[in-house]
């Protein structure tokens, strides 16, 4: 992908100026996992082929039975990836989850602020403290607690994410300030456990991992209500492929 | 365009021959440090990175201030003896994709910070006096004044009488004035009665009977009750006196209506700075001697700035909410602020923070600083000149 510029398979894409695209056409799809094989479907549904084209297990791939266009270009790319194609432009829209383009996404509605999102992959980003820190139950309690550790200990309260930024936005608006993020790249759970963090800020659909390592959600502590997502860039949003593409979608939701 | 003239000489001029010693603190700096101290403005616009071996966690210095304070801690003989010194140098503020010539993220900041002054209100005066000259001798004509005070509303909520922790959550919020409103609020009732949340039958429990060993006792039948483990840093008795506050709290008196009036009047006051002395004089008739001893030592402030500055303290505005959401300041504080091609914009400000020397492990001095934006205050010199010649 990198550098490339990439064409229709048919001929250059542009039909007139105002269906020109300054990004390349090209969707980017989950390459694994639930993800990947919900997105394929719910295509399926839309009438839509997706196709793996080379190798067989190749990140390269088109979609097949738009009208507007034989074939649209597909890039398989992790979630996270798709978030960071679609910032640098390196792809005009993707499906990947809401969480993963506000952390990616500094101010998201100001590059893909169309998003039409898919009815699965729900999960939300919530703070989770010990379940032993009985006398909190909320981000006011957060607040307090966290001043008390910082002038009790001498040292800030840590918190485990992979969210820092969704994590430093939500606990500066709660007025959260005696904190610092310890980035987690996996199992984040496990953190305060491990004595690596006080608390954490995870994503989470059932809430079972969290319970099963005695962790609670702040009542006031869901941070995003995320799914799987159609996000498309603003600059292609208007073009005729991408619209429909858009519409399919929503029919079979 | 022309060159931009050199105008951090003629101030670096200024402040050596106040007695201002030139300092350079580290451009990095730990991160721990600003994101305490630091208000949400500057938080959000810090530049945050880890060393390579990803242990401690860093920054970009958003101002000069604290690194100027841990130089002082680190290098005085006597870090509580006075001492006076300037700087010049790049300081990084993320400021949104734009990076234009007023909002740059990298720029040069010239300023002073002054520690251990003895008369306050003198050095207060003395600090904005030197604010006021510095951009003149840099060339700049026309500016407005802002200042406030922090410290009047702080004094009030000494005088008081509320739970010591509804004292403490009121100044921690004090910097976010919709949370601040908020919470006022909730502790008249204004809002009505409390929301129940997910620990409130534990209170209720604890409130029954109120005191140390009560809420020991339950916290460590219910850790065994459901198999909980203790982790995340915090003692049994840690969450048990915090518990037991809540349930005492829950029996106190709520905060008076007329009381929350007092703070928001106080904060309203804005206006000229005669004017707004009378208006506070009136207002502590109501409050007690922690209010009248700030409004004091803000009357005798006035009129040491009336006195170095006698043209501009007459369009000087006096507005008590001023600096609220500004880091780290503790009483006084003040703007210097330009129109240029239309848009307000601070060119510099500074302001005093006790607690700072403290609380970053030094001894208990009093410090207060100043500090210029120096692309700003060039290209409001520039608009002058170029407006000058139209």
């Amino acid at each position: 992908m990198t550098g490339m510029i990439l064409f229709w398979r048919n001929g250059p894409m542009a039909v007139n100026d105002a269906n020109k695209m300054t990004v390349p056409p090209v969707l980017g799809v989950p390459s694994k996992g639930r993800l990947m094989d919900t997105t394929t479907e719910l295509l399926r549904k839309a009438g839509l082929e997706l196709v793996r084209t080379g190798h067989s297990r190749g990140y390269r791939g088109v979609l097949r039975g738009l009208d507007a266009a034989p074939e649209l270009e597909v890039a398989f790319l992790s979630a996270s990836e798709i978030a960071r194609h679609l910032q640098e432009g390196r792809i005009a829209a993707g499906i990947t989850g809401e969480d993963l383009l506000r952390e990616t996404i500094p101010e998201v509605d100001a590059v893909a602020k169309t998003r039409l999102p898919l009815g699965f992959g729900h999960a939300d980003v919530v703070v989770a403290v010990p379940e032993c820190w009985l006398d909190v139950a909320r981000m006011a309690d957060l607040e307090e607690v966290a001043a008390e550790y910082h002038a009790r200990h001498g040292r800030l309260m840590r918190v485990a994410t992979k969210y820092l930024r969704l994590t430093r936005h939500f606990f500066t608006e709660h007025g959260v300030t005696a904190f610092r993020t310890v980035r987690s790249a996996g199992a984040t759970e496990g953190a305060p456990a491990a004595g690596l963090a006080e608390l954490i800020v995870d994503i989470t659909s059932t809430g079972s991992t969290l319970r099963a390592n005695h962790l609670k959600v702040l009542d006031d502590g869901v941070i995003l209500r995320s799914e799987a997502t159609l996000a498309l860039r603003n600059d292609a949003a208007e073009h005729v492929v991408m619209t429909e593409l858009a519409e399919r979608l929503a029919t079979v939701l | 365009m022309t060159a931009t003239p050199d105008i951090s000489a003629p101030i670096l001029q200024l402040f050596a021959h106040e007695g201002f010693t030139p300092v350079n603190p580290p451009i990095m700096q730990p991160a721990d440090v600003f994101l305490e101290k630091s208000g949400e403005a500057i938080r959000a616009r810090t530049y945050l990175f880890a060393d390579p071996d990803g242990v401690e966690e860093l920054c970009l210095r958003p101002d000069l201030t604290v690194p100027t304070c841990r130089w002082h801690l680190a290098h005085a003989q006597d870090p509580a003896a006075e001492a006076k010194y300037c700087y010049l140098g790049p300081v990084f503020r993320y400021d949104g994709p734009r990076d234009d010539a007023l909002h740059p993220h990298e720029f040069p900041q010239a300023g002073l910070e002054w520690f251990g002054a003895q008369d306050a209100s003198a050095a207060d005066a003395q600090v904005l006096a030197l604010a006021v000259r510095a951009v003149r001798a840099a060339g700049l004509e026309d500016f407005t004044i802002t200042i406030g005070d922090v410290g009047l509303v702080r004094a009030l909520l000494q005088d008081i009488d509320m739970p010591p922790r509804w004292r403490a959550r009121l100044l921690r919020r004090f910097r976010r004035p919709a949370a601040f409103h908020t919470t006022l609020n909730e502790l008249t009732g204004r809002n009505g009665p409390r929301e129940r949340t997910s620990i409130s039958p534990l209170i209720d429990a604890l409130a029954k009977q109120p005191d140390m060993s009560r809420a020991m006792a339950l916290v460590e039948e219910e850790l065994d009750r459901r198999g909980l483990e203790l982790v995340g840093g915090r003692s049994i008795e840690e969450i048990a006196a915090r518990l037991l506050e809540k349930a005492q709290n829950r029996a106190a008196e709520p905060l008076p209506q007329e009381k929350a009036e007092l703070i928001e009047s106080l904060l309203a006051v804005s206006g000229p700075l005669k004017p707004a002395i009378v208006h506070i004089g009136r207002l502590t008739e109501a409050a007690g001697p922690h209010l009248k001893a700030a409004w004091e030592a803000f009357a005798a402030r006035a009129e040491n700035i009336a006195r170095l500055l006698p043209d501009e303290v007459m369009s000087m505005t006096f507005d008590a909410g001023f600096g609220r959401t500004f880091d780290y300041y503790t009483g006084f504080v003040f703007q210097l602020e330009v129109d240029i091609r239309g848009e307000r914009q601070p060119v510099g400000g500074g302001g005093r923070y006790d607690d700072m020397l403290a609380s970053l492990g030094g001894p208990s001095v009093p410090a207060l600083g100043l500090a210029l934006h120096l692309p700003r205050l060039s290209a409001a010199i520039t608009a002058q000149e170029e407006e000058g010649a139209a």
